[in-house]
């Protein structure tokens, strides 16, 4: 790393220097109660909004800076007053905030163009509909030429301010974009903070941003052959690009600070079997690794023929304890993709939503994380409703179906009359949404609405307690079992013990127990099938579960699988809490058997690591060996976790939680929660001094 | 074929003992007490309760359920622990049971170019049923871990069913060798040579004790012995870690070492290197 970007990192990061030229806090209900008022249609307070933050942003840039543009305004105003959004709740669907998120536009609508040759294309339409006496589709377009105009002018402030402050670079690059379409890598990545800065000031929130290495690789091997650059000052470049994406994160909405779905998706299959990874994609992989930071989030596209070297890249920067790269497997998600009636083309072109959903850039209006299934609230009502009067378990089986078909009819009923708010900006980076003066906020190319399944091992857990004990061993009456979850196990200390820690478990490449799993899996995705929305889409099946893994553990009492009442899911797709696996191999081995091609709505297995498997060279070749078996034996997406002081500090309050955490001591492993206080400590403490 | 063996562990991804990702099966029972020595449950060759204390509730279950005066690893406190923290350090084997355990996953390790790795304990205390293991193994990878401890004859037949051997030169010095691990070195030592004269691509390991052995006329004898070795691949050197007493009030014994375990270790490859032997530290 160059002491110019260590610098930036010091001053944007660490210090947070930046923060001093922030705005205070408005009130956020201010223009909204104006566009009451006056009545305001929608897509017009959409407009006038983002034109307004625009136009209160104040120039500020930083000394030797050459990609510009930060955040001053810390509020984006609210489109609606408190009254009308209740209203509006009472008739619609709103979709969380209910602007449009975790979708993936298609930045090179803009970028190819710049915003001249795009005014003037809005400018042709809005004419053509004029004279097809169509004002609503020329207003429309009036406000998108509007705002491209309010983005010009910002910039342009920031063009002068560059002239004055004598940042000759970033003056000259102004000089070019948005106005222009970029003639360089450095005027690409200016237009692309940008396109992105702007995006955010639209609320539209989980900006991801897609196949980075695929749209601006041109402009670096451009330059590259040019000389402009080599191989370190394209890097430098790069990672000051790469800390831009941190500067206003704290601003954007989300769920934990870090949930902002800034996800770079990397390499990836070509329609004719070569692999799209470039020396962009590697220099995305160094950035991330050298400037150390949370954001963007880097995600691997790979495959059966992915070599080596890229795996070990990866594995290095899952040493750095950020959690990614996340591993999503080509021949496993674009056959299902297609399975679901995506385009080949469009399917060879996926990436993730902000997290892990998969989803087509620039044509897909999903809504991914529509709703979520909860398994093992389907396993409870069939135990609660209908075990007694089961003869086998096969009818058991059947009941279990029946509530997963339940639950699904309810969570599709309820997603109609969805309303999303219009976004004129994000529009113009979609599909022929200029072209026909359509919002996206009302459909894109694919229109499809994707559910979660939380608790999937608690649920397979649950049935195979069932399976081997009520009716196979015949050793549990179900009136019993029936009345211990109802009384949370209180007086069954040693049904719960059986229960929660001798029964089979998924995660131990236990077939007994994952092909249940496997089983549930496809009766979600086939329940799905065959339905569609109000939008003309279909339903996916996943295997995520978000922030569902509290939520629906608070919906359920004890579970047959020994988990108490109140007790957590795991998150995504994973081995139960307290389930003790015989390590990662056999974790690995039970996730991988069910057919992952038809919960293709994403949600990744999660792995923990100890950080000393990441020790040596060889030891990493070895931890990018796991992760190509993960692919060659057909998973859909893994991330892994290089464990760290905060989460051995959380297993020492929570041991209960951590029994799969293993740590390697001494030449040895061995399970954390089972080691003497003061030796936790001791590793704790080592953890402080890991570099 | 008949004999049973003592495992008290077979680990999944090992990462270090050996190439490749490789699972390892620990074996109960060893002839050396190294003072520091981080497997308690793998000294004794019978079966032991293991009881991990830092969770427990101290609801009294398993001293109810208890008839014994001592603990006879009878295990009948095992399952009435509502937390499940004892258990049972030691289940006996047939080799056949051991070789079709391995076998379930071995192709899986082949994948990833590693095998199987035997460790302990000593596997070499159990060598009649090692070998049974081994010869059951033909098409897998299989490696050892050993202190070497045994006669030459048992070394010679255990290490011709063996594909890479990692041994233990733990102390050059036998005075040393046998304060710290309560045994002498001299088996170990011509064992060692065995090793050096063969084809059995082998590593030295070397765990490196503050203030026992980490000085250069230990590491420089060490070298000189095994130098030029043609199957030799490295000395691998393990600093001690004070950790390694973590385990054994789970086996109701104290950690007594007779080195001071806050003393810094003193490391340096460079004495290998002029005997043109690879070093590296683990």
């Amino acid at each position: 790393m160059t002491d110019r970007t260590k610098q930036m990192l010091a001053f944007f990061i660490r210090d947070k220097k930046h923060h001093s030229f922030r705005k205070q806090p408005a009130d956020p209900y201010e223009l909204a109660a104006g566009f009451s008022m006056e009545n305001v249609p929608d897509a017009d307070r959409a407009a006038l909004r983002l034109q307004y933050v625009l136009d209160q942003e104040q120039p500020v840039i930083f000394a030797g800076e050459r990609i510009t543009l930060v955040r001053t305004v810390t509020t984006i105003p609210e489109l609606f007053t408190g009254a009308e959004l209740a209203a509006l709740k009472e008739t619609h669907w709103i979709h969380e905030l209910g602007d449009i998120s975790n979708i993936c536009v298609d930045y090179t609508k803009l970028m190819d163009s710049g915003f001249d040759a795009k005014c003037d294309e809005l400018t042709r339409y809005q004419d053509q509909y004029t004279g097809q006496g169509n004002e609503e589709a020329a207003h429309y377009l009036g406000l998108q030429i509007n705002i491209l105009h309010s983005v010009e002018a910002l910039m342009e402030r920031y063009r002068i301010t560059a002239l004055e402050q004598g940042n000759p670079i970033v003056a000259q690059t102004l000089a070019r974009v948005p106005a222009n379409a970029p003639q360089n890598l450095l005027e690409a990545l200016q237009m692309f903070r940008i396109l992105h800065f702007t995006l955010w000031c639209s609320r539209n929130y989980h900006n991801t941003i897609g196949r980075f290495d695929q749209y601006v690789y041109p402009y670096l091997k451009k330059d590259m052959d040019l000389g402009l650059y080599d191989y370190d000052s394209a890097l430098e470049l790069l990672e000051e690009f790469f800390i831009t994406f941190n500067r206003d994160s704290d601003l954007y909405p989300g769920m934990q600070q870090g949930d902002n779905g800034q996800s770079m998706m990397l390499g990836g299959l070509n329609e004719d079997g070569s692999d799209s990874y470039n020396l962009l994609s590697e220099l995305c992989m160094k950035a991330s690794l050298e400037v150390s930071l949370i954001d963007p989030k880097i995600n691997l596209r790979v495959h059966k023929n992915t070599p080596m070297d890229t795996y070990l890249l990866g594995t290095e920067l899952t040493k750095q304890g950020l959690g990614f790269p996340q591993y999503c497997n080509d021949d496993v998600v674009i056959p299902g993709l297609i399975n679901l009636g995506y385009e080949k083309k469009d399917a060879y072109n996926y990436t993730v939503a902000a997290c892990w959903e998969f989803i087509i850039p620039g044509l897909a209006m999903d809504v991914v994380n529509i709703g979520a299934l909860s398994f093992a609230k389907a396993v409870e009502d069939a135990v609660m409703e209908q075990l007694e009067q089961c003869a086998t378990y096969k009818d058991f089986e059947n009941c279990v179906r029946g509530a997963i078909n339940r639950q699904l009819d309810q969570l599709s009923e309820q997603v109609k009359n969805l309303y999303i708010f219009p976004s004129p900006f994000l529009s113009l980076m979609m599909d022929d949404c200029a072209m026909k003066a359509k919002d996206a906020s009302l459909g894109c190319k694919y229109n499809n609405y994707g559910f979660h399944g939380s608790g999937i091992a608690t649920a397979a857990d649950s049935m195979a307690a069932i399976k081997k004990y009520v009716f196979e061993e015949q050793s549990l009456d179900k009136k019993t079992l029936i009345d211990a979850l109802k009384n949370d196990f209180e007086g069954s200390d040693e049904l719960l013990g059986k229960l929660r820690y001798d029964a089979p478990k998924m995660g131990n490449n236990i077939d007994y127990v994952d092909e249940i799993a496997g089983g549930l899996l496809r009766d979600f995705a086939l329940s799905l099938k065959g339905r569609t929305n109000e939008r003309g889409g279909i339903f996916r099946a996943g295997t995520g579960s978000a922030m569902y893994f509290l939520w629906h553990a608070r919906d359920i009492p004890a579970t047959p699988d020994g988990r108490h009442k109140g007790e957590g899911l795991a998150a995504n797709y994973s081995p139960s809490l307290f389930s003790r696996c015989k390590g990662p191999i056999s974790i690995i081995k039970s996730f991988t058997k069910p057919d992952l091609r038809l919960t293709i709505n994403g949600g990744p297995l999660t792995l923990e690591l100890q950080d000393t498997v990441f020790r040596s060279k060889e030891s990493m070749q070895k931890v990018a060996m796991l992760v190509k078996s993960f692919v060659d034996l057909g998973g859909h997406e893994l991330q892994l976790n290089s464990v760290n002081r905060d989460t051995l500090i959380d297993a020492q309050k929570h041991p209960e939680y951590y029994h799969n955490l293993i740590v390697r001591v001494w030449g040895w492993s061995g399970y954390f929660v089972e080691l003497d206080k003061e030796y936790q400590d001791h590793i704790i403490q080592r953890m402080e001094l890991v570099v | 074929m008949n004999q049973k063996g003592l495992i008290f562990d077979i680990k999944e991804f090992a990462v270090f003992d050996g190439p490749g990702i490789r699972q390892t099966v620990f074996f109960k029972g060893c002839p050396l007490r190294c003072n520091w020595c981080h497997n308690p449950e793998g000294l004794q060759n019978v079966p032991e309760l293991m009881v991990s204390s830092a969770s427990c509730i101290h609801c009294g279950k398993c001293t109810d359920v208890c008839v014994h005066e001592s603990c006879t690893a009878c295990g009948d406190c095992v399952n009435v622990c509502p937390l499940r923290l004892r258990r049972i350090a030691g289940t006996w084997m047939t080799s056949k049971e051991l070789a079709d355990s391995i076998h379930e996953n071995s192709d899986y390790y082949e994948h990833c170019g590693g095998g199987v790795t035997f460790s302990g304990g000593e596997p070499l205390m159990q060598a009649e049923f090692l070998t049974e293991v081994l010869q059951l193994l033909p098409d897998v990878h299989k490696a050892m871990e050993t202190s070497g401890f045994t006669d030459s004859r048992t070394f010679k037949t255990v290490i011709s069913h063996l594909d890479y051997v990692l041994m233990d030169i733990k102390i050059f010095d036998n005075d040393l060798h046998m304060k710290y691990t309560g045994a002498s070195n001299e088996m170990i030592l011509q064992n060692a040579k065995i090793l050096c004269a063969g084809d059995t691509p082998f590593v030295i390991r070397i765990p490196v004790i503050p203030g026992v052995n980490d000085n250069e006329r230990n590491f420089r004898q060490t070298a000189e012995w095994i130098a030029g070795a043609k199957a030799l691949e490295k000395i691998e050197l393990l600093p001690y870690h004070k950790t390694a007493g973590a385990k054994y009030s789970s086996v109701g014994r104290a950690y007594e070492p007779l080195f001071d375990i806050d003393k810094e270790i003193s490391i340096s490859g460079r004495i290998f290197e002029e005997y043109n032997i690879r070093s590296s530290v683990l």
